[in-house]
């Protein structure tokens, strides 16, 4: 039986299930002038759940068993055994008959995949068969019980609720989930990399040249120093020295100088800024930018300007950076007390001298820790600088010269031919935990700063 | 008296000294040029704006016109053996696939415009040919011009400076009323192609819907779901902190190590299908999750406790007081957070590059599993292209998506303003 009519059959269940139920709940409702705790409705919803989430339940774990069911029996067969022993020609064999079995093999099959198949076949039916009735069954059993507990002195509400509680407690979970699935995978991809690599080598090396990897060796050319640098360069000292400035001068003519009216145009047009797809900024940046970055270079002089520059890389990460600095910064001002503006206003102190004399002060901290986050957002950037700053990692100060950066050599990377379980790919998944320590460690920093900052005032 | 005398008052300020009046002068010199040194910062993060609009603007509406070359085709003493009858028929493609069309294209084209002739029009050429013969069948019978998309380098020398020999040819093609543009419809309807004349993006945007619907699907639930228990039910406890801590730290994630996540997980774990619109869906969804939930929460949040009395006054569960009045009369806000999330979702490009989206497909997605690509990875694999013709098309894919964008946002401010209450 196909899943898509088991699906319908299921829901058509429920569904005769929520209309019985609530007809019953509404008779003896109509009948007795009691008040009762739940509608019909909630009658309705109590049943049908007892017919559905018991019978899905045994599917999704049914789901996952089978397959293991059916290849044991498949082994039962005589054909079976002239498999070779448990291993990798196994597996593919299997693997093979399962795909002829289900009608989407090709090509010329092999005679022992073709000779199991069959049996594939029948055992998948088989276990198809077996997995419908008891769903079908379960769902009827359970919904009848359930509708036998449909009288008039029976709380479905707070059943119902119990069962929306349970969601709701379920989707928050899925945030831990997902933090601990990252760290899992990370963790467990990088451990198998410092088991083929030391992870002093890594961190300490200095020489990152994957596309050559001596395999008696492969910790001499994946010596990740020269990405940091190169991520540090582009992402906190290239990429801040256009935002910082513009962002905080941009918040502070906005908040202090600019009429009602202009703050209220300029500042969403500069937070558009945030919002263009980071792919945009990174074609702007490699056909645009970089060439003129280049001729630029060449025009004063610079011996060695690649067209793959980290200056053009950094200069567009900068631009798109400045919405978060300036928003941050704005945040920050505008919780500065009035009372400490118009102190200095009246001492006579020029607007320019309150600003940078109590207001910056007093916004420091927030300041500070919008600068963190930015930094963090700058390191983790990715696409410009896969489609603009160069995949050659060098160790080096020059601004015009090509430089890599962390996000860049992941892309590479993962993206190349390469087989799952060699040093290269894995190296990705080394970076990425690196990447992910530091920019959470960025983050929780310039949270606490901001945090202390805000009780400061209130 | 003498006391206060020692401790001294000072003078009083002498407003017409030429030393005040020097010091005042620099004070407010200084005070010009800091406020002038802020209109600059605010006027040239804006023309930044405005300079990477206009410059994907002027690269990329050449993008959707296409240069056309009338292409004389004398049907009637071809050698195409088609039988008219069976265009009528459901068996029109069949009968069409079978015939030589590219062979006589190719054969009016050197007919028409010499030895040379072939080279001037597209690859693709023939299958516009194609669809005009299944649009009239009577065609078959005489002698017709049909227009046909120029090779890329006649369409290049045509809308900007080409080498000189194309420059030439389009000059002639000219002065023979041979060359037209006109709106290149085939630029929304068809997929990716290695002939920049024949690309389009229907087969990205499509990818793109796809990814989006499956995201929506999971984040917008479970975003509003977990929001609703940390806002309204959750205890303060080290498991609701802990759930509150990861979620402000999944914010600010990365994106590119969601594509890690996806891969180890979706792919190496689960086997999912490679490049498949569910995994990235999946992937985009687990990003997008947090963004929803943070606004979710501010929405609830700005709901005034006491909405929430009266509702448990008149005898209300708590669960009736959140879905029957808190959650509706959040909704607005929590829409616009996820118009939002969603927007960020479908510029995003890197977690998808990590989970094989950037394959070279040329046919749109039938579903959720099949290969699939999005508009940004298609734009990125655009400006990798070497072929010159791909620069006006990757500019003009990128309008397309920042309009989607826009029209997002613009939905969302629309949200905001109109629905939004203040309390």
């Amino acid at each position: 039986m196909s899943i898509l009519v088991l699906f319908f059959l299921i829901t058509g269940l429920g569904l005769i299930a929520w209309l019985s139920a609530r007809m019953r709940a509404a008779r003896f409702r109509r009948a007795s002038k009691a008040r009762f705790s739940s509608l019909p409705s909630h009658f309705g919803g109590f049943v049908a759940m007892w017919t559905v989430l018991p019978a899905a339940i045994f599917l999704a774990v049914w789901a996952s068993c089978a397959p293991g069911l059916v290849t044991n029996r498949v082994l039962t067969e005589p054909a079976a055994a002239h498999l070779p022993p448990p291993g990798f020609e196994r597996a593919a064999i299997l693997s093979e008959a399962r795909s002829i079995a289900s009608g989407d093999g090709f090509g010329t099959p092999t005679p022992l995949a073709a000779t199991l198949a069959p049996a594939y076949a029948a055992a998948q039916t088989r276990a198809d068969w077996i997995g419908a009735g008891v769903a079908l069954l379960l769902a009827f059993a359970s919904g009848a019980w359930a509708f036998t507990r449909v009288r008039p002195d029976f709380r479905a509400r707070n059943q119902i609720e119990r069962l929306v509680m349970a969601l709701l407690l379920a989707a928050a979970l899925v945030a831990i989930l997902t933090t601990m699935g990252i760290v899992a995978s990370l963790l467990f991809e990088s451990a198998r990399f410092f088991g083929m690599v030391p992870i002093g080598e890594f961190l300490f090396g200095t020489h990152w040249s994957p596309q050559v990897i001596d395999p008696r060796d492969p910790g001499a050319s994946l010596g990740a120093v020269p990405l940091f640098w190169g991520t540090f360069f582009i992402g906190a000292v290239i990429a801040m020295f256009v935002a910082i400035p513009l962002g905080l001068m941009s918040a502070i003519y906005l908040t202090q100088y600019a009429r009602p009216s202009v703050r209220m145009w300029m500042k969403p047009l500069i937070e558009v800024l945030a919002g263009v797809p980071t792919v945009v900024y990174g074609y702007f940046a490699a056909l645009t930018v970089a060439p003129l970055v280049r001729d630029f270079a060449v025009a004063i002089g610079v011996r060695w300007a690649s067209s793959e520059s980290a200056l053009a890389a950094g200069l567009v990460m900068g631009i798109m950076i400045i919405p978060f600095v300036s928003s941050m910064a704005d945040d920050s001002i505008t919780a500065v007390p009035a009372a400490m503006r118009d102190g200095s206003l009246a001492m006579g102190a020029t607007q320019s001298e309150t600003i940078r004399r109590v207001l910056l002060p007093a916004a420091l901290p927030g300041v500070v820790g919008g600068i963190l986050l930015a930094v963090s957002r700058a390191i983790g950037e990715t696409m410009i600088v896969v489609m603009a700053a160069s995949g050659v990692a060098t160790l080096t100060l020059n601004p015009f010269a090509s430089a890599t950066t962390v996000t860049k050599q992941i892309v590479d990377l993962l993206t190349g031919e390469a087989e799952f379980d060699s040093p290269k790919t894995l190296a990705a998944f080394a970076l990425g935990l690196t990447l992910f320590v530091i920019t959470l460690l960025l983050n929780i920093v310039a949270l606490t700063v901001v945090k202390r900052y805000r009780e400061a005032y209130e | 008296m003498t006391e206060r005398a020692s401790i001294g008052t000072p003078a009083p300020t002498d407003w017409r000294d030429a030393a005040h009046q020097r010091r005042m002068a620099k004070r407010y010199g200084a005070e010009r040029r800091f406020r002038w040194l802020g209109l600059g910062a605010v006027l040239m993060s804006a023309g930044f704006l405005v300079v990477l609009l206009v410059s994907m603007l002027s690269a990329g509406v050449s993008g959707f016109v296409q240069t056309q070359i009338a292409l004389p085709i004398d049907f009637a003493h071809s050698r195409l053996t088609i039988d008219p009858a069976k265009l009528r028929g459901p068996g029109a493609d069949l009968a069409l696939a079978a015939a030589d069309l590219g062979g006589a294209t190719d054969a009016a084209a050197i007919a028409a415009y010499g030895p040379e002739g072939d080279a001037l029009l597209s690859d693709g050429a023939w299958t516009r040919v194609r669809d005009q013969l299944k649009a009239d069948p009577s065609l078959l019978h005489r002698r017709a011009t049909v227009w046909v998309p120029a090779a890329d380098r006649i369409d290049i020398a045509a809308k900007r400076e080409g080498a000189p020999a194309d420059e030439a040819i389009v000059a002639k093609l000219n002065a023979a009323h041979a060359l037209k543009t006109s709106f290149n419809s085939f630029f929304l309807t068809s997929s990716d192609s290695t002939d920049p004349t024949m690309v389009g993006i229907w087969g990205a945007l499509k990818g793109s819907l796809l990814t989006m619907f499956v995201t929506l699907l999971i984040a917008f639930p479970v975003g509003v779901l977990s929001a609703l228990y940390l806002e309204e039910y959750a205890p303060h406890n080290r498991w609701t902190d802990l759930i509150e801590v990861s979620i402000n730290n999944l914010a600010a994630v990365p994106s590119i190590i969601f594509g890690l996540l996806g891969l180890a997980v979706f792919l190496n774990t689960f086997h999912l299908q490679r490049s498949a619109a569910i995994v990235g869906g999946l992937t985009l969804a687990l990003m997008t999750m947090p963004v929803i939930v943070i606004a979710s929460r501010n929405a609830i949040k700005a709901v005034p406790p006491s909405i929430r009395d009266a509702a448990f006054g008149i005898g209300a569960s708590p669960v009736q007081v959140v879905f029957h009045h808190v959650l509706p009369l959040a909704m607005p806000g929590i829409l616009t957070g996820t118009i939002i999330g969603m927007a960020r979702a479908l510029g995003e490009t890197a977690p998808l590059l990590m989970i094989g989206m950037r394959a070279f497909i040329t046919a749109p997605p039938g579903g959720l599993r099949d290969p699939a690509t999005v508009l940004p990875v298609q734009i990125f694999l655009w400006s990798d292209q070497v072929n010159r013709g791909f620069v006006e098309k990757t500019s003009a894919a990128i309008l397309v998506l920042l309009v989607f964008l826009l029209a997002m946002n613009g939905v969302a401010i629309y949200l905001r303003n109109r629905f939004e209450t203040r309390w």
